[in-house]
């Protein structure tokens, strides 16, 4: 389907540059925010007006821009960009009644800011798109990256994903219930018997195409489904894993978006029971919830695939050692949008 | 107010409203220019500019030609502010 080449994070956890998975950094009152790098390759003009969404899509995406002259297209999912500016452009609305307004916030506030930037950044004319659907939009942006790449084979294509934690989203997902009401620390997320979870945010940014040569890791399938029904949801489950693994096979690792709250716990719980002898990972404890935490995920399994190295806080459940050749990753956002990826060794 | 007061409170303005994080308003110099080797702003910085001398300081810039003669330096800037302001 896809092969990823190279991969970079910003996360709250120490993901880029000198990569250390294995100490946890500890969320802040119920948000894991993101560890920052210094930003190096953005000219100080421009980084000066980044959003945080913006800042963190476009250092993440970088090292791989660096390293890969010709991309070939750029494709990001996202699904609120740079909330924080948006809101900020649109109160100067209601401050200055609707009088002589600021750019900068209004040019970082859209969703496809991101993929502009790195394209204005990169004098690069070529394909350029955002999807924003919600808690699919980095499964829709890997979907278009994979049709992209079989249509157009030795083509290299930049694919990423991006979400911040804004004022705004937080405060209305707060009072919709999806984050805690309680102090609970990441540490502590999987053992909290409550509703909601941890906020969250970062970007991760991948270079894919269709050649399997020097590949770090394979996208083998994906499937994306947007319902609330158990029952279809659980056969659309089981149809998706038998068509990928006979009944002699198992994937290595089941890694899941398990996040704390209980009221979601069902779904992985069907996961794992469909997968009943594969090894459980969880990362949420990492990142956080927010909408693109699939690509977090992403990112996690190619980095497990060539290390082969586990970090013990991600165990859930342990049957089987090493080696990892095959992940599946389930992640659910407030358990409507489902999503089911494979990533192998290539 | 006075002129230098004035130029002082236009730098922290400056530094604020163009997001200037690692610039300083005392490292800023009153015959700095603002465009180009100077400060190194660009075009989007001065529309943010024209909107805060119209919030601030009530004056409404329509000329470009105009906006060029005012935006060069602080100097300038303060001068264009004590003639025209309004609030």
């Amino acid at each position: 389907m896809l092969y990823i080449h190279q991969h970079t994070c910003i996360s709250p956890q120490q993901t880029f540059n000198d990569i250390q998975l294995e100490s946890l950094r500890e969320s802040v009152d119920n948000k894991l925010k993101a560890f920052e790098p210094a930003y190096e390759g953005i000219p100080q003009g421009i980084l000066r007006r980044m959003g945080k969404a913006v800042r963190m899509g476009v250092g993440a995406a970088i090292p791989i821009l660096k390293n890969t002259p010709a991309i070939d297209g750029i494709i990001i999912g996202t699904a609120n960009g740079g909330l924080e500016d948006c809101i900020k452009f649109l109160n100067q609305i209601i401050d200055y009644e609707e009088g002589l307004l600021t750019p900068g916030n209004f040019v970082q506030s859209t969703p496809n800011a991101i993929a502009a930037q790195l394209g204005l950044m990169t004098k690069n004319k070529s394909y350029n798109i955002t999807h924003v659907h919600r808690g699919l939009a980095f499964e829709t942006a890997l979907i278009d990256a994979a049709m992209m790449a079989k249509e157009n084979p030795g083509k290299n294509y930049l694919l990423g994903a991006v979400d911040e934690i804004s004022s705004y989203n937080f405060n209305i997902d707060y009072l919709d219930g999806w984050y805690k009401k309680e102090p609970v620390s990441n540490k502590d997320l999987y053992g909290s018997q409550t509703p909601a979870s941890i906020a969250g945010e970062g970007a991760s940014m991948f270079l894919v195409n269709s050649n399997p040569q020097g590949a770090s890791a394979f996208v083998k399938g994906i499937k994306t489904i947007h319902s609330q029904d158990e029952e279809f949801i659980i056969q659309e489950f089981k149809k998706f894993i038998q068509s990928h693994f006979p009944a002699n096979q198992k994937p290595d690792i089941l890694l899941t978006g398990e996040n704390g709250d209980s009221r979601l716990l069902k779904y992985y719980s069907a996961v794992e029971l469909i997968l009943s002898g594969t090894n459980v990972l969880r990362y949420k404890h990492m990142c956080g919830e927010y909408p693109t935490t699939s690509s977090f995920a992403c990112w996690l399994s190619c980095r497990l695939l060539e290390q082969q190295q586990i970090p013990g806080h991600m165990n859930k459940k342990i049957a089987d050692n090493l080696p990892v050749k095959s992940i599946v990753i389930y992640n659910n956002y407030k358990g409507l949008q489902h999503s089911l990826a494979i990533l192998s060794l290539p | 107010m006075e002129k230098e007061q004035l130029k002082q409170q236009l730098k922290k303005q400056l530094v604020e409203f163009l997001n200037l994080t690692n610039t300083k308003p005392e490292d800023i110099a009153d015959d700095q220019p603002l465009f180009g080797d100077g400060l190194g702003l660009d075009s989007i910085d001065s529309i943010e500019m024209i909107v805060l001398l119209s919030r601030e300081y009530g004056i409404t810039i329509q000329d470009p030609k105009e906006g060029r003669k005012v935006l060069v330096d602080i100097n300038t800037m303060a001068d264009y502010i004590e003639k025209h302001r309004t609030k």
